[in-house]
């Protein structure tokens, strides 16, 4: 859907059950963000490869709210904007630290499987 | 539960705000898009068109963002919620007729459920209601006797299963207090009886041991009726002494307004008492009287049994004791006290109930047939759902949802027909159930009413589901939209046919089986309408004086006599058929053996001369008293012919010497006494229109003096003024008279039919709701079926089936389920209507006529029911017809 993309959505990587709302809790890792700083860093940390549809990014957004991971708070931007950022709690944080082991301990499993035999 | 809970609080305080801060939350972040283009050098339009294209669609986005806060499951109910209230706006008839069905069905079953709730299943208000016993004497043939003071106390001696013995007995007093004197319901008590069936009083306290002391004061209980009614509540009353007859009295405690006296009807202990005395209880004379209803309260291990054991052998070691008139043959049995006093009632409520219950089962079967016809009418819109992707569950759901919404509507409305027919019927109920004044929609109540209106819903909301399940896409849709252009998918033999068959056969039957017994309920009150009493009702009026005396009551019976309008005038003790206590005692013939002497009880009651005239009773033979039969001169008696054929069967007992009670000494000094016959009179009924009770003895007023007595008096029929005639009548003799209001014999008469009239008027209702039901079931299911059939008519028809045949083609249909239904129903009446062979009179449950008359009645009422949608068949255009297909 972006306009600036050189990769069809078609070829873009799909996300997988639960690792949006695991890559938003790291997006606000160090600092506090509002919903379209987070879909942008979240596109350009992985070089592209991730499209956040907003459909998706804001039930997570709710979702992470509700579990009390993230709270968020309207404040004004850099450049002037009143935007509703979020920022990570305590539980938010032991959350982080907790999936990425898991999704870790996962990716190398997987990468195990998948690599070339010999 | 706790995350739940913050759910729904959350959901609920900060939905709206969520809404607008997710709404503003996706304009800031529009504004970075737009932003962001702008800075790409797009134009302002563009940049923003360019924004909401890559942010998506806002609504979407922000729908799905709110949810993730809602319950899906509770707002996809609430919506199922919806669209089945959308569907009962949209076409009403349906679900109207459902919640109307539901409403009479269950609504009946409601309000006699709460009968048996509160007459059978409630605890009787009393403390441990449930080691509460009654205790009935027995000598000889008689059962359900009452004890004598003596008895009592010996059996107090030897109990060790009950916790207490305490006795009543109830009789006509004054009024206490000052201002006019009027005539209530007395009860003398042993001191220890009230607190049997009492916790506490509302002021004061109980009888206790000292008030039993022939030194103590005169002591009385009042009723908080009593209290408010005369006394204005003054909370200063306990430990007053009040004018109480012709002596005074210390009040010494108020009972609380709900207390109630719930006895067996045949204890002569009415529910309208309304000031107590204590009795002191002692074996002061072993032959003394028998007039103390007895209950008890078991010890807490005691049970029946063990008490009925203890109570047998006390029993025989009074008999040792030697008794009333020699007696040897005393026994006691001991029944459950609540088991006893609904022992009458018990099985009337048990009929109704049952008839009750066949009207919600024809109801069901009316509801069963109506979704069936429903769900195939519907079984399009399932089967498109089911092709868009309407899950399984989710569509059983739905359906499950509409059914139990219409059961909490059919529940809600037939509590509330229930709620209403529970008064009209309080209204209109019998004596029997006189004690039964309080019957609450309690908890069981509403349970049993919506338990049957749920579980009815969901066993007929689950029949669509069941054939949801088995949808075949391809063939159902195209079936279903043929079926919706009225193509016969259903022919004979198709199974929901014979399943709608199966119900419509069941409905004739159970409408026959309730109509049936109807007929007999009737015909019993036919017969009781026409039962001779012994007496004539008609102009006859009647009120109870304390007696001042015997010469001034004489005097009175004159004055009454000569009143303009009035023929004669007499009094008795026990009016005929009223409920103000009672006294019978055993009798024998001159030369019976000791085995006979006490073997026979019959109602004693003393009369004035000129009862038998006044009352209109019939006097076969012989002489009635006049003013010379009195204690000193020979002791004389009239009997009844009952007893007369009992004891000299064949012969006139006129002159025979007959042995029976009496107290020429005072009030209650009973004693026995030898005396001659002089008259025998055709039997009274005294206890009801339909039951010999025992046979009569009467005994001129002297021979029997009593305290309080009934005037009857026999007019001409110009009656306007009478009260107020008595009233100054009794003033000239002496203002101090205590006395009822006058009231006409027929009230009595009429409130012996009553229990009859109850019964034959509530079945009659069930059976008209039953019939009703059962011709909209044939009338339904039989135009549903000529609905469905119209194509296949219209060619019967067009290839020259005449009218005629087609109308006795439908018939046939119709019959083909009315048959068997009334054979089957026939079948029923011969095992049920026995049961109800107590509550008939002059009527057996397999009267033939009876039969007759029903089986022509619902011939000729589902003939009909047949008829209309047959002729509607018979007028189907063929031409109209085809043009469908």
């Amino acid at each position: 859907m972006s306009t600036v993309d050189n990769l069809s959505d078609d070829e873009r990587l799909g996300l997988l059950q639960g690792t949006l709302e695991v890559l938003i809790l790291r997006s606000l890792k160090l600092e506090s963000n509002h919903a379209y700083g987070i879909s942008q860093f979240l596109q350009q940390q992985s070089d592209l490869e991730f499209l956040v549809d907003n459909g998706s990014l804001y039930p997570a957004l709710q979702r992470l709210l509700q579990r009390k991971w993230i709270a968020g708070q309207w404040k004004t931007s850099p450049n002037g904007r009143r935007a509703r950022y979020y920022s990570l709690t305590p539980a938010g944080r032991k959350e982080l630290l907790r999936a990425t082991s898991k999704w870790e301990r996962f990716a190398v499993a997987m990468a195990k499987i998948l690599a070339p035999e010999g | 539960m706790q995350q739940w809970w913050s759910k729904i609080e959350r959901a609920l305080a900060r939905r709206r705000n969520l809404a607008s801060e997710l709404e503003q939350e996706i304009d800031a972040h529009l504004e970075f898009l737009i932003e962001e283009n702008l800075k790409r050098g797009m134009m302002p339009d563009e940049a923003r068109s360019a924004a909401r294209r890559e942010f998506g669609n806002t609504a979407v986005v922000q729908e799905r963002g709110y949810q993730s806060w809602q319950f899906p499951g509770f707002e996809s109910l609430l919506q199922d919620i919806r669209y089945a209230l959308r569907g009962i706006m949209k076409a009403p008839g349906f679900p109207l007729l459902v919640i109307l069905t539901l409403a009479v069905g269950i609504g009946a079953n409601t309000a006699i459920f709460s009968f048996v709730n509160a007459v059978l299943l409630r605890p009787l208000p009393y403390p441990s209601a449930d080691r509460l016993a009654i205790l009935w004497s027995g000598l000889g043939y008689s059962g359900r006797a009452p004890f004598s003071s003596f008895e009592v106390f010996h059996l107090r001696q030897r109990s060790t299963q009950f916790e207490q013995i305490a006795g009543i007995w109830v009789t006509n007093g004054a009024l206490p207090g000052d201002g006019p004197a009027e005539q209530v319901k007395v009860a003398d008590v042993t001191s220890n009886f009230l607190p049997l069936l009492c916790a506490q009083p509302e002021l004061g306290r109980f009888f206790g041991p000292d008030d039993d002391l022939s030194s103590a004061p005169s002591t009385i209980i009042l009723t908080h009726g009593v209290w408010a009614r005369r006394f204005g509540s003054d909370p200063s009353i306990v430990g007053r002494s009040i004018r109480y007859g012709n002596h005074r009295s210390l009040v010494v405690g108020v009972l609380p307004a709900d207390f109630r006296l719930v006895f067996p009807d045949d204890a002569s202990v009415p529910l309208n008492v309304e000031v107590f005395e204590s009795i002191p209880v002692g074996p002061w004379r072993a032959d003394g009287p028998a007039f103390l209803h007895v209950i008890g309260r078991l010890r807490n291990r005691a049970t029946l049994a063990t008490a009925q054991s203890e109570m047998n052998s006390a029993a025989a070691q009074i008999n040792k004791l030697g008794g009333r008139a020699s007696l040897d043959n005393f026994s006691v049995s001991v029944f459950h006290f609540q088991a006893d006093t609904v022992r009458e009632v018990r099985p009337t409520l048990l009929c109704l109930f049952a008839g009750v219950g066949l009207v919600l089962l024809i109801g069901c079967a009316n509801i069963a047939n109506l979704l069936m016809a429903r769900a195939r009418r519907r079984l399009r819109e399932t089967t498109i759902r089911a092709a868009l992707g309407a899950s399984r569950f989710r569509l059983a759901r739905q359906f499950l949802t509409e059914s139990l919404l219409l059961g909490v509507l059919g529940g809600g409305a037939a509590l509330a027909t229930g709620y209403a027919a529970i008064h009209a019927i309080l209204a209109a109920r019998p004596p029997s159930f006189a004690n039964f004044d309080r019957v609450p929609l309690d908890l069981r109540v509403l349970v049993f009413t919506f338990g049957i209106a749920l579980g009815i819903s969901i066993l007929f909301g689950l029949a669509p589901v069941f054939s949801v399940r088995s949808i075949d896409l391809t063939r159902d849709l195209k079936e279903s939209m043929r079926q919706s252009a009225g193509s016969h998918r259903f022919s004979l033999r198709s199974p929901l046919k014979s399943w709608t068959s199966a119900l419509v056969s069941a409905e004739v039957a159970l409408a026959f089986v309730l109509l049936t017994s109807t007929g007999l309920l009737m015909r019993t009150f036919i017969n009781i309408l026409h039962a001779d009493p012994g007496f004539r009702a008609g102009h006859v009026f009647t009120f109870r004086v304390s007696v001042p005396g015997y010469a001034p009551l004489r005097s009175i019976q004159q004055k009454l006599a000569a009143l303009p309008g009035v023929q004669s005038a007499s009094a008795i003790s026990h009016l005929p058929l009223d409920d103000a206590g009672n006294w019978y005692d055993y009798y024998y013939r001159e030369g019976a053996s000791p085995a006979e002497q006490n073997s026979v009880m019959a109602d004693h009651r003393s009369t004035l001369p000129g009862y038998f005239v006044a009352i209109g009773a019939t006097l076969l033979e012989g002489r009635d008293f006049t003013d010379a039969d009195d204690a000193r001169h020979q002791h004389v008696a009239i009997i009844d012919d009952v007893l007369a054929r009992q004891l000299w069967p064949g012969q006139s007992p006129i002159g025979h010497k007959i042995n029976l009670s009496d107290s020429p000494q005072g009030f209650y000094q009973f004693q026995r006494d030898w005396a001659i016959i002089v008259g025998v009179v055709h039997h009274v009924q005294y206890h009801s229109l339909t039951a010999i009770v025992r046979p009569q003895i009467y005994v001129p007023y002297p021979l029997a003096p009593r305290p309080s007595m009934s005037f009857v008096l026999r007019t001409s029929g110009a009656e306007a003024g009478l009260g107020t005639a008595v009233r100054s009548t009794i003033d000239s003799v002496s203002k101090d008279i205590p006395t009822t209001q006058v009231e006409p014999m027929q009230l009595l008469v009429d409130r012996a039919r009553s229990e009859s009239r109850f019964a034959s008027l509530l079945a009659t209702l069930l059976s008209v709701i039953a019939l009703v039901l059962a011709t909209s079931g044939i009338y339904g299911v039989l135009s549903y079926s000529v609905a469905q059939r119209t194509t296949e008519i219209g060619i019967r028809m067009a290839i020259g089936a005449p009218r005629a045949q087609v109308l006795r083609m439908i018939l046939a249909d119709g019959f083909a389920w009315i048959l068997p239904g009334l054979l089957s129903g026939f079948l029923l009446c011969l095992a049920v209507t026995p049961l109800l062979a107590h509550l008939l009179f002059g009527v057996q449950p397999t009267n033939l006529a009876n039969y007759a008359v029903m089986l022509t009645g619902v011939l000729i009422v589902s003939a009909f029911a047949a008829f209309l949608p047959a002729r509607r068949a018979m007028k189907i255009d063929p031409l109209t017809a085809l043009r469908y297909e």
